[in-house]
Parts: structure tokens; C-alpha cells; sequence
């Protein structure tokens, strides 16, 4: 029989999503879906994630994302997109017959974590479906193999996203939850950094979301040596020649059609066009990720995390830690992003290990593919929730069967739980309850 | 003896009143708004952005006493979907699916409603696993070009980096970032 099993790696600023069959895996690409309803003004149209490719005006774009910090919180606007990735424009299954490889943030909480299965069981009527986060994912795949050797017991996973930047130990395949170290830097911030420093040093770009996204991802950089570079740009090279940090970026035309792009020294610019100046901000943005408290974040910087998240964990594993560093996230993407990282590393790491990063050609579809291979596992299914399970005992299948940070809250959760149920049973007998006011419960429909 | 000339007129800026040094609070508040600035996506829900322009009429006021939603931007869809799932026939959908589409809550909502806060500390939780401060000093950036900033405005404590930033920094950003 034929199972279709769909991959949907929903992260707050893309989706990465596309269908396998696990008995003939031929590894399609994933398909990115941006994660957001899109209103454009010049086209007077409102794109659902995958339509935005149909957008011709790329000014002044008004995004709604379904995400706040990280977490999923506008159902509505989500429903839209998942209803668009599973018609026939993007993946076209048949969600009745299919299952379903969802993943989810970090620390996801409980009752978010309800509705997820709600919707995967209740509206999309999935046959069974696995929820997990992307780095647990990672052990599957092939980030970490070394030529031909099978994935190390212990590594560290840097998830850098749109919305954080994550830190997790994997200690034989499951996630050391107790180690795992959140830094609030992720592309989002990045990118309206970078659109308030060109808004106040040049042109007003605080409502071009899409177009500083470019800028970002074409331009910027992370340095390795931060005041050579800072004075460079100040004062030019000694040689007389053209600043080599400073470039020039031509800002999309729409009545053109004429893409963005980096001005070349032989290129030509018209009149009618709008050159930004990229100096500093080149390096300085990114650099956030490595000193948050540039701009008043009172984190440690992404190098010292990891080194308080290998703190955290048994110290006779700490050095096949130091030795088993992957990274996936989009902001991984950043040129000079691993020189930089171990340099910094190598300074933290006690003085007997030695510091090793993987990097993937793709840092964004790393999970995807990681995935994929996951799905084409014998032992797929039995990782997974169906909906039978679902119907009969609610989210609490699911509780049971994914193993997260709430493990270990399992006991501490039941106690809370019992005296809570206590409380309520004394309160709530004299209160009506307003129409039209669910209290938090209505999320947690069965089982409860 | 001519009188001896006292020092007042020689009194350190330390002493002096009118040069008020700025206290760590508002210091952090307007850092914690600056960061909260950073965070946001342009969307708020109250304004009638995600309806189309010509239903004016219908978008003026979306939320009803229950806080709940009165148009759903996911019912407007025409999609083909495969199978006989609610989301492919729109058949009606279940109470936990109408209640989650219908209410949204914002992210502090969810925290709140989880429960992790009463979690013991042992166990980690979204709330516990954010990085510790940094160890080390911060440095501070010219909030005008983007050099190092030794120097700090004397009003309002933004760091910039020669004359031609404060006097740009002066008739600018300064003051209004005072909280």
C-alpha cells in the first residue's frame, strides 16, 4: 500500500515542505514556502505563503506571520498556509491517506502543542503524524557523517532561525533538554536591524521588509576581526585603492522589473535609480549574534553559549561535544560565519579538545533532508501517532509518545495538575461562565 | 594679602546639576522598548490591513466583546484539496479547531495558560532556557555611523563617535529617546 508521507519542517520564517513515499525514496527537493500572508500594496493582492511567487511589486510589503517569537500563536493565518501547502498548488496529498513529519520549536508549550495535534487530527485528518523538533532530526541525517562512519553518540546542534537561535546537545539521539540554551538573535531581528541603521543613515526603509532581506542576505558578512575591518572602512586601505569592505547595492525597480543587485566597479548606474551604501552595517549586523549586547541585549554572545551549554553536560562527554558541532539555520548561511564561530570556540574549548563544526551545503533544508531520510526508516511508523490513538485518548498519545523537555515534568505536571483540578472543582461551581470567553481549557478539548 | 579667589567657578561638571547622569533604569527601559521594536513584524490585527480594499464597510471593527474574531482569513480561500478532510470539503470543523481559529492570543497568553511558570526549577522550560548575561563589558557603537562610540551625549547617554556625529546626533535622535 502506498503511504504518502508528507515533511513539513514549519519554521516561523519558511516552510520546507515536500512529499516522499518511502518505498521508492527518490529525495526531491524541498519545497520552500514562505511562512506569512503577504499584502502587497502596489498589487493591491494578498499572497498565502507559496502564491508569493506570483507578486510582481516588491515594495512595501505588509507581512503577517503566524509566529510570535518563535511559537505559533495566529492559528488562522497558519491554517491559510497549511491549506495552501497541501492543495494542489504546492503538494497536492490527500491528507486523509497520507502521514505527516511535523516539526515544532524548541520548548514548545503544552497547550500549543494541543492544538497542533488538533489540527493535524481533527482538520486535516492525518492517518498518523510524528512531531518533533529540527535538531532531533538532525541525528538522522547526514550532517555529521564523516566518511562513511555512522553518526556520532554525542553532538551540538546550532539552530540559528527567523526567530532565535538555539543551542542542543543530542546525547544518543535524544535531546538533553536540561543543557539546551536559547539566545534571542534571529534573522527577524537582524533584518529590522539593518532596515532602522539604513532608515536613519539613508533612505527610509522601515516598511521594506522583503527588499532588506535581500540587502541582508547579499551584503552582509561576519568578520573576523572586528576593529581591523571597522577601521578599514573608516579610513580605506593604505594603498589608495577602492575601500574593499564598502559596496554599493542597487535597490530593486519595480516599473523596470529590474532585480536588486551589488554594484560591480564596471557596472553602470542609471538615474532613475537608488543606490544604498553598505559600510559598517555589513559586518556590524551580523555581529549580533556573536555580542548581543551591541544593541543593548543582555545575553552572552553565541560562542559563550555553547560553551555554558557543554558546562551543562557530564564532563567526561564534554570533549566529544566539542568535537561533534553542527550547524543548520538560515543564518548559518552568513560568509565568514564558521571561521568566525571557531575561532571564538577555540579560545573557550579546554585545552585538550579539539574543536570541530559541520556546516551543510544547505544549512536551511538540512532538517528537511534529515527528515526525509527519518521517513524511509522501517521503524518510521512506530515513532509515530495515529489517529485512532488520537481519537481514543486525546493529546495524551501524543505526550507519551514524543519524547520532550516535558519528560521530566511529567511527575512535577501530574501534582500540579491534581491540585489544580482540586482548586477548580471548589471554585467553579458557583461561576457562570460567560459566553463567548473560553478559558484556556477549550484548547485542551479530550482527554481533559 | 589680595582676597584668595575661591574655586567655585572652577567646580568639576560632577557637581554640577544641570548635567544629570542618567539612571540605570530608564537606561534599561529604553533599551528593553528599542528591543521590543526589533521583535515586531508589521501586523497589528486591529487595523483592516488583511481585508481586501473593497470591504471597508465589513472591517471597521474585527473584534467583537468576546474578543473573537469575525472574519477568518483562512475561509477565504478557494483551494482544491485532496481527500474528505474539513479542510478539504469545508465540512464544519470540530470546537477545538473553531476556538482556536476564532480567539488569538498573544505569545504572554500562552505562557500564562501553559503553566511552566509553576514548574520546579529543576525541570527546563521555555522560560528557563534563555542565556545567562554576558560576562564580558559591552562595547558601545555610534549610534550615528557606526564606529566605536567613546564618547556619550551628555542629555541622553547615546554613545557617538567625534564631533560630526554629536552634532548630527544633537539635532536629530537626541532627547527624543529620552523616556
Amino acid at each position: 500500500m502506498k503511504n504518502i508521507i508528507a515533511i513539513l519542517d514549519n519554521g516561523a520564517g519558511s516552510i520546507k515542505t515536500g512529499a516522499v513515499t518511502p518505498s521508492s525514496p527518490q529525495h526531491e527537493p524541498a519545497r520552500l514556502v514562505p511562512n506569512a500572508i503577504i499584502r502587497s500594496k502596489g498589487d493591491k493582492t494578498t499572497y498565502f505563503g507559496h502564491e508569493i511567487a506570483r507578486c510582481k511589486d516588491y515594495s512595501s510589503l505588509h507581512y503577517r506571520l503566524p509566529f510570535e517569537k518563535g511559537y505559533v500563536v495566529d492559528w488562522d493565518a497558519e491554517k491559510a498556509i497549511w491549506d495552501g501547502v497541501f492543495s494542489e498548488q504546492v503538494l497536492g496529498v490527500n491528507t486523509t491517506e497520507s502521514s505527516l513529519v511535523l516539526t515544532e520549536p524548541y520548548f514548545n508549550l503544552p497547550n500549543i502543542q494541543d492544538v497542533y495535534d488538533q489540527f493535524v487530527f481533527e482538520e486535516y485528518e492525518f492517518l498518523s503524524y510524528h512531531r518533533c523538533t529540527p535538531a532531533s532530526l538532525i541525528s538522522h541525517g547526514k550532517l555529521l557523517e564523516a566518511h562513511g562512519l555512522p553518526p556520532p553518540e554525542c553532538m551540538l546542534i546550532v539552530d540559528s532561525g527567523f526567530s532565535f537561535t538555539h543551542v542542543v546537545p543530542i546525547l544518543n539521539g535524544s535531546i538533553v533538554w536540561s543543557a539546551v540554551r536559547r539566545l534571542d538573535v534571529g534573522g527577524k531581528l537582524l533584518t529590522n536591524h539593518l532596515k532602522e541603521l539604513i532608515s536613519f543613515r539613508q533612505w527610509n526603509m522601515m516598511d521594506e521588509t522583503y527588499i532588506m532581506n535581500d540587502v541582508k542576505e547579499a551584503c552582509c558578512y561576519v568578520s573576523t576581526d572586528l576593529k581591523k575591518d571597522m577601521e578599514t572602512v573608516r579610513y580605506g586601505s593604505k594603498s589608495g585603492a577602492m575601500n574593499p569592505i564598502v559596496q554599493r547595492y542597487v535597490l530593486p525597480d519595480m516599473s523596470t522589473n529590474r532585480k536588486g543587485r551589488i554594484l560591480r566597479p564596471e557596472d553602470m548606474v542609471l538615474d532613475s535609480e537608488q543606490v544604498l551604501v553598505m559600510g559598517n552595517e555589513r559586518f556590524s549586523v551580523p555581529e549580533i549574534l556573536f555580542r548581543p549586547d551591541d544593541i543593548g541585549l543582555n545575553q552572552s554572545g553565541l560562542a559563550s553559549t555553547i560553551a555554558i551549554s557543554i558546562s551543562c553536560l557530564p564532563e567526561d562527554l564534554q570533549p566529544m561535544f566539542w568535537e561533534n558541532i553542527g550547524l543548520i539555520g538560515g543564518n548559518t548561511k552568513f560568509p565568514g560565519f564558521q571561521e568566525r564561530l571557531l575561532s571564538e570556540l577555540q579560545s573557550l574549548a579546554p585545552m585538550n579538545s579539539e574543536v570541530v563544526l559541520y556546516k551543510s551545503d544547505d544549512p536551511i533544508t538540512e532538517a528537511y533532508k534529515s527528515a526525509e531520510i527519518f521517513a524511509a526508516k522501517p521503524d518510521f511508523p512506530s515513532h509515530c501517532v495515529t489517529r485512532s490513538e488520537y481519537l481514543e485518548s486525546g493529546s495524551n498519545a501524543s505526550r507519551r509518545k514524543f519524547r520532550d523537555w516535558k519528560v521530566q515534568a511529567e511527575k512535577a505536571h501530574v501534582n500540579h495538575a491534581v491540585e489544580r483540578t482540586r482548586d477548580e472543582h471548589s471554585r467553579s461551581q458557583p461561576i457562570i461562565r460567560p459566553r463567548g470567553r473560553p478559558r484556556g481549557s477549550t484548547s485542551r478539548g479530550q482527554g481533559r | 594679602m589680595p582676597p584668595k579667589r575661591t574655586r567655585e567657578h572652577l567646580s568639576r561638571q560632577v557637581n554640577d546639576p544641570s548635567s544629570s547622569t542618567f539612571a540605570p533604569e530608564l537606561l534599561a527601559k529604553r533599551a528593553r522598548n528599542h528591543l521590543d521594536e526589533l521583535e515586531r513584524s508589521n501586523h497589528s490585527e486591529l487595523t483592516s490591513i488583511d481585508v481586501d480594499d473593497d470591504e471597508d464597510e465589513a472591517s471597521a471593527v474585527k473584534y467583537t466583546k468576546g474578543r473573537a474574531r469575525q472574519t477568518l482569513i483562512s475561509d477565504k480561500r478557494n483551494l482544491k484539496l485532496a481527500g474528505s478532510s474539513p479542510a478539504a470539503t469545508k465540512k464544519k470543523s470540530t470546537m477545538n479547531i473553531r476556538g482556536a481559529l476564532l480567539y488569538r492570543k498573544n505569545l504572554a497568553t500562552w505562557v500564562d495558560e501553559s503553566g511552566i511558570a509553576s514548574f520546579p526549577s529543576s525541570v527546563p522550560s521555555y522560560l528557563t532556557a534563555a542565556t545567562p548575561p554576558s560576562k564580558y563589558p559591552s562595547r558601545l557603537l555610534c549610534t550615528v555611523c557606526g564606529y566605536w562610540g567613546w564618547y556619550k551625549c551628555r542629555k541622553c547617554a547615546m554613545p557617538y563617535c567625534d564631533l560630526n556625529c554629536e552634532g548630527i546626533h544633537l539635532e536629530t535622535r537626541c532627547e527624543r529617546r529620552v523616556v
